[in-house]
């Protein structure tokens, strides 16, 4: 192949995907799921198809509402017949690039990710079978054709975006400074790093309740009880409430919390102390964190 | 030691099917590369810091570059049909561009300028020379592998790496792979070799078996990739065929190398790192007379001694790990001067540029980076490493804040953006401004603790006590301390300036090549110094014969 047409056939990202600035052209894609336009069609139904819980009343995009930069405004997640959860539906943007998947990291796989809210009691409560029989997918490509639309879900081109890429004016003057503080004195940085924004780690930040472990339920490693993995920010500005159990209404919440250390505990995090931010450095750390809004895609 | 190692080398592969010397002697550098057609060598000049070639047959030199002010040249690579060379520039703004020269002379282009970019280290050519890898090490501390467009396009990004930055990165001649070290896995210290399609499709472990292996390059044919192992003192050279992916050890003991192309003609060129640099300690009546060497354990590889405030310990830096053009990890070595016992201290940091004992002598603070790279001051403590961030930030230097005990222990003063000294208090973390003033650095104690003392510019020395300010002109400053004297260091030479009376300046004389890095003892009557033999060499081997 000519080494040109070489390069712009690779700059629309792989398998036709298209890649927003700020995003790495590679993408991480199971060899044994290719992204297919039919897979990724498929999958975008199966999304937003209702036939995916038990009384057929919610699909995934109830809770990952795409006008809500795929996540919901309720502090915690609910589900069939109005069960809830215990933890605050994340935002799946990027997610082809996770490492892991769910607030404690339980599975690796989008695959195996895209199952669990279907066979989930206190979310869609169906089987997979069940699932497969009502859509007329298999199950092995039922969880594929969703992993393969989540894996197109993008965010990217934020005005933060194009500042890194070198327009030194898509951030405000407030918002650079933001930035500063973010990479400096908040040390926000020091887990909320790389081009989604997040070290795909999992992190005691003070906030847990004894009955949700997080990632101890998973490793049963003590140091790691009470520890979230660490949300991406993209487009954290449009979706509040915040942290892992919704416990934290607004930016401002949030950036107060870090700022007076957490809740000391025996897990909490060595990253996390007292800040002593001022009130005009946290107001540009939230008109920075707005400056994460990026432009959304979806499918090929 | 080294140069035990080198001579052997030397006498070992100095056989027409080994090794062969491209080019020894002063004035070697290792930041850039030979052109594919083996004719010459692109080199950053060590005395004008400007862009150079160096013919391989002949020696002539051209210098390619005209720098002035704080900019200068740093890594290169030349394009596949050796007409142009892509180097990464330290602009007058203070931060790193890509540019386009051609090899023969003439103007230059900026091929790719913004200041998140980082440090930028263009790598390799496209097939048809249209675009060059590069390398970015953003402000952010993450790493990208980037195809900058030759013809002025924006960059194509491949690829993050969180907090690591690869030490070399290779395109294939056909332009299909790229290969890098990074980290083997995560929270790993050692690096394996990564294998990734140019079209961003698909990356996979090339090497995967224990070990620290890094320089990844590839041979003209595209097929196989050379890397080196490396084992702390020396480095093998391994191979590895990327469809069968059994890597074969090719060569034992290469010395300290730094590997950078595989010409056309398949000629392995590589740097090799050569030389002592270790810690002396002295009496300031007859530096040169008295110099004994300090350092017992890991003799030929440490560096930027400092006293504690009793005179007791001796702490020093020394190196550790793979070569990374001077900016190794580092330990630090504390002796006890009564009883030579030293203690190595493993700090939890990528990197330590300096180190200044506490006024109790039970912690050092250091400037330095963490491992997610963020550059600041570290209090360790001195009987276990155990590091405690003062100030951390990211992007910032990699070698982080000048800083200087307060003599209460409790507080520290630094030198932030190179205009105003900052006072910190270490218990509430509250900050004062002591002093501003231009060009700031070398900021260092008085031996009572009670001042401070802080070169400003190149030509004077501001004396910070109390409330009073007092300037003194000095023969110049690249470095400083305090001891019953100051002590100021242009260069590789020292001089004593009395604080207390007007006095001239008096030049000691030097025991050797006197690197950067000594402390004065606070008895004012003995300094611990760095000097070093150290230096470059480029080598080359033919593989083919080492096939």
């Amino acid at each position: 192949m000519n080494w040109v047409v070489f390069l712009l056939f690779a700059f629309a990202g792989p398998q036709g995907l298209r890649v927003p600035v700020g995003l790495d052209a590679y993408v991480p894609i199971p060899d044994d799921n290719p992204l297919t336009k039919e897979n990724v069609q498929r999958g975008r139904e199966l999304f937003f198809d209702k036939r995916l819980s038990r009384d057929s009343t919610i699909s995934c995009a109830t809770c990952h509402d795409p006008k809500l930069a795929f996540s919901d405004s309720r502090k915690l997640a609910v589900g069939v017949e109005g069960k809830t959860g215990n933890r605050r539906v994340p935002r799946i943007l990027n997610r082809a690039y996770g490492k892991s998947f769910f607030w404690d990291g339980r599975v690796v796989t989008l695959e195996d990710q895209v199952a669990m809210p279907i066979v989930n009691p206190k979310e869609m409560d169906l089987s997979l079978e069940a699932a497969a029989a009502r859509t007329g997918v298999d199950v092995v490509s039922l969880k594929k054709s969703l992993a393969s639309y989540v894996r197109t879900i993008l965010s990217g081109d934020s005005p933060y975006d194009r500042y890194v890429q070198g327009d030194r004016e898509a951030l405000t003057p407030e918002q650079r400074l933001g930035l500063q503080l973010f990479r400096g004195k908040a040390e926000c940085a020091s887990c909320h790093v790389g081009m989604n924004l997040t070290d795909e780690a999992f992190h005691n930040t003070g906030i847990a309740s004894p009955d949700d472990t997080g990632r101890f339920a998973v490793t049963k490693q003590p140091e790691h009880r009470g520890a979230f993995k660490t949300p991406s920010l993209r487009d954290v500005a449009r979706t509040p409430p915040y942290m892992h159990d919704g416990s934290l209404a607004t930016l401002e919440e949030v950036i107060d919390y870090y700022d007076k250390g957490g809740i000391s505990n025996p897990n909490l995090d060595p990253e996390i102390h007292k800040l002593q931010l001022t009130a005009s450095e946290k107001k540009a750390l939230v008109a920075f964190l707005h400056a994460l809004n990026g432009r959304i895609t979806d499918g090929l | 030691m080294w140069m035990g190692i080198a001579i052997f080398a030397l006498l070992m592969f100095a056989g027409a099917s080994g090794p062969r010397p491209l080019w020894t002697g002063p004035g070697v550098n290792l930041l850039g590369g030979p052109s594919p057609d083996g004719s010459f060598l692109s080199y950053v000049d060590p005395a004008t810091r400007n862009l150079a070639i160096r013919d391989i047959r002949t020696g002539a030199t051209r210098t390619l570059t005209h720098r002035s002010g704080p900019e200068y040249a740093y890594f290169s690579t030349v394009s596949r049909d050796s007409t142009q060379i892509a180097y990464a520039w330290f602009n007058s703004e203070g931060f790193y561009e890509l540019r386009l020269t051609p090899a023969d002379g003439g103007a230059h282009r900026v091929l790719y300028r913004n200041e998140e970019a980082g440090f930028i280290q263009p790598c390799a050519w496209t097939p048809g020379d249209t675009h060059v890898l590069t390398l970015f090490f953003r402000k952010d501390n993450i790493s990208q592998i980037a195809l900058v467009p030759v013809d002025g396009g924006k960059p194509k990004i491949l690829r993050s790496l969180m907090w690591v930055y690869p030490k070399r990165m290779d395109l294939s001649p056909d332009g299909k792979w790229i290969v890098y070290d990074s980290f083997a896995k995560e929270g790993a210290g050692d690096r394996s070799i990564f294998l990734l399609s140019a079209d961003g499709k698909t990356e996979t472990k090339l090497v995967d078996m224990p070990g620290d292996y890094l320089f990844p390059l590839w041979t003209p044919d595209s097929k196989s990739v050379y890397f080196v192992a490396d084992h702390d003192a020396t480095t093998d050279l391994w191979s590895v065929d990327i469809d069968e992916r059994k890597p074969r050890l090719v060569r034992r003991d290469l010395g300290r190398a730094l590997p950078m192309a595989i010409t056309k003609d398949w000629s392995y060129v590589y740097g090799l790192r050569a030389g002592e640099t270790d810690v002396v300690v002295s009496t300031l009546r007859a530096v040169k007379e008295d110099a004994h060497r300090a350092s017992i354990r890991y003799p030929g590889r440490n560096m930027s001694p400092t006293w504690s405030r009793d005179g007791t310990k001796l702490a020093y830096l020394s190196r550790r790990g793979s070569e990374n053009f001077g900016l190794e990890a580092r330990a630090i070595v504390v002796r006890s001067i009564d009883s030579n016992e030293e203690r190595e201290l493993l700090p939890q940091l990528a990197h330590i540029e300096q180190a200044r004992w506490s006024p109790d002598g039970s912690a050092l603070l250091v400037s330095g980076s963490d491992g997610k790279g963020r550059g600041g001051l570290y209090v360790v403590d001195a009987a276990t490493g155990a590091v405690k961030p003062v100030i951390r930030e990211a992007g910032i230097s990699f070698r982080g804040y000048e800083g200087a005990w307060a003599v209460d222990g409790e507080s520290i003063a630094y030198v932030r953006d190179n205009t105003e000294v900052r006072v910190r208090n270490l218990n509430t973390g509250e900050e004062a401004t002591l002093f501003t003033g231009p060009n700031m650095r070398r900021l260092v104690t008085s031996p009572d603790g009670k001042c401070f003392a802080v070169a400003s510019g190149e030509y004077s020395v501001v004396l910070l006590c109390g409330d009073k300010r007092r300037t003194i002109t000095v023969p110049g400053v690249t470095e400083l301390d305090w001891g019953r004297d100051l002590i100021a260091a242009r260069g590789s030479d020292l001089w004593v300036i009395p604080v207390r009376e007007p006095t001239a300046p008096t030049q000691l004389e030097m025991p050797g090549n006197r690197r950067p890095g000594f402390g004065v003892h606070p008895d004012g009557n003995r300094i611990a110094l760095t000097v070093s033999n150290a230096r470059s060499e480029v080598w080359s081997m033919s593989l083919k014969r080492a096939q």
